[in-house]
């Protein structure tokens, strides 16, 4: 930001004597050198991927985000499967731990199909997003403010889903889950609700078959990962197996009211 | 009239390289008097080399985009990101958009740049075992570039009926261009298995491009 200050100061104020070297270079005054520098400097500092400020500021708080970003394709293309189609998932759901470095820490996506990214809940509100805006623009009513509305919406929603699935957590004892994997957890309900979004673009009333049957498969998968989060926590899971039920129940049946409020657009 | 304090006539220092002094020295009048004219002459730069609007770069990475059959050049784009080209695609989409009847400017430029900003982040997550020489002022200039289908879309969809399924299809075609075009200047140096991804990214960002134009 010095920088910056100092060379539109000079800009500003132009002494006849100065030395001649400022004079000459392309980056002086308000130009479109200052605009790429700048854009390079502060974008690969804030949201590059070897950046400091994400390395050091935020590991207080969030876990290391590359983890999450380990994907391929065909990873992509499984998960989606479990997150949609939970009931075929046939094998475990427990999350693969190696041993690193004397503490057990989990595998990356691209080598467990049951370990949370952040691709897909990205992606899935984008798709969210670009939907909502076709449907908006099917019924006429389209605007860039509109887009934008649904845009906090939507973040509305995961925050909702966030906060949810953490005093979940909290509330049955394991709340040192790290926060980017409930972030991806409460994401992972987006792709459902784009996908009924689709189909409610083409047809009205294969909505109202479609979106209670991604609401429920939302809910399961959510169900069966929490599960297993609890399990990986320090406190018995049996302790309270009644009221661990009755929590989780409770997270399967407000998917409904959840993303029947996303993908309702009318408003 | 008496002066009160002296006012130094104006002196412009003739060691420093490139002023006007050295072959026009501009003429001193004296207190009070209008300054004469002074006609610039060959030495200084001309106006588009002082802004780095490079027009036959521009071009040159036009033509490169625009046959759609042939693969645009990533080497082209790699070394030279500019920000001029993308600037001109904006306002002609924002002309279109004007001829259609829709006052897209503002909306246009903050979209390509949150988008922009999304694509670098999410390009930035893959390839960082490798370091990418893609930085935010490259990928704004990709994006950018990468707007020259929805330009030319803006353009035909004046001419296509409203509403209607034709310009769904056309509009998808033209977002399939746009992805193709973005997705091979940008993941030139990620992995393969990572293009799929990325084409998806770039995807979303052109398909709210096209919702600007078909509605």
């Amino acid at each position: 930001m010095a920088a910056m200050n100092s060379e539109l100061g000079g800009y500003a104020g132009r002494p006849p004597n100065a030395q001649p070297n400022p004079f000459e270079s392309a980056m002086y005054g308000a130009g479109p050198g200052l605009i790429r520098t700048g854009l390079g400097a502060y974008g690969e500092k804030f949201l590059g991927s070897s950046s400091e400020f994400m390395q050091s500021n935020i590991t207080q708080y969030l876990s290391d985000p590359q983890y999450y970003f380990q994907v391929n394709s065909q990873y992509v293309r499984n998960k989606l499967k479990v997150i949609l189609f939970p009931f075929f998932h046939r094998g475990h759901w427990t999350r693969i731990t190696e041993p690193v470095g004397g503490r057990l820490s989990y595998k990356p996506p691209i080598q467990d199909i049951n370990a949370p990214d952040l691709y897909i809940p990205l992606m899935a509100f984008g798709t969210y997003i670009v939907i909502a805006g076709y449907a908006l623009g099917v019924l006429g009513k389209f605007t860039p403010e509109a887009l934008t509305l649904q845009f906090s919406r939507g973040l509305v929603g995961w925050f909702l889903q966030v906060v949810l699935i953490k005093g979940l957590l909290y509330s049955l004892g394991s709340g040192e889950a790290p926060l980017l994997d409930i972030v991806a957890y409460a994401g992972y309900g987006f792709a459902g609700t784009s996908l009924a979004m689709l189909a409610r673009i083409f047809w009205s009333y294969l909505y109202y078959f479609i979106m209670p049957w991604f609401c429920l498969c939302t809910g399961v998968f959510l169900v069966k990962t929490m599960k297993r989060v609890l399990l990986g926590g320090p406190r018995s899971y049996e302790r309270h197996p009644s009221r661990n039920h009755y929590f989780l129940l409770f997270l399967a049946v407000v998917q409904f009211p959840m993303l029947f409020w996303l993908g309702n657009i009318s408003a | 009239m008496e002066w009160d304090f002296p006012v130094p006539p104006v002196v412009f220092d003739v060691s420093i390289p490139n002023y006007r002094q050295q072959h026009h020295p501009i003429p001193e009048t004296g207190p009070l008097q209008p300054p004469a004219p002074v006609f610039p002459d060959d030495d200084e730069r001309p106006l588009l080399e002082e802004l780095d609007i490079d027009l036959g770069l521009v071009w040159r990475k036009t033509i490169s985009i625009l046959h759609p059959l042939r693969s645009a050049d990533p080497a082209l784009h790699a070394e030279n990101a500019d920000l001029s080209g993308p600037f001109l695609f904006v306002l002609a989409f924002g002309v279109f958009q004007l001829l259609a009847g829709k006052l897209h400017f503002g909306v246009a430029l903050g979209w390509v740049t949150v988008a922009s900003v999304f694509l670098y982040f999410v390009f930035s997550k893959f390839s960082a075992g490798r370091r990418g020489d893609v930085n935010l002022y490259r990928c704004l200039s990709l994006v950018g570039y990468g707007m020259l289908p929805m330009v030319i879309f803006s353009a035909v969809s004046l001419f296509l009926p409203r509403g209607g399924k034709l310009i769904f299809g056309v509009a998808m075609g033209f977002v399939l261009w746009s992805t193709r075009v973005c997705t091979r200047l940008l993941a030139s140096g990620a992995a393969d298995e990572h293009r799929g991804l990325i084409a998806y990214a770039c995807c979303l960002v052109y398909m709210i491009f096209s919702l600007l134009v078909v509605f």
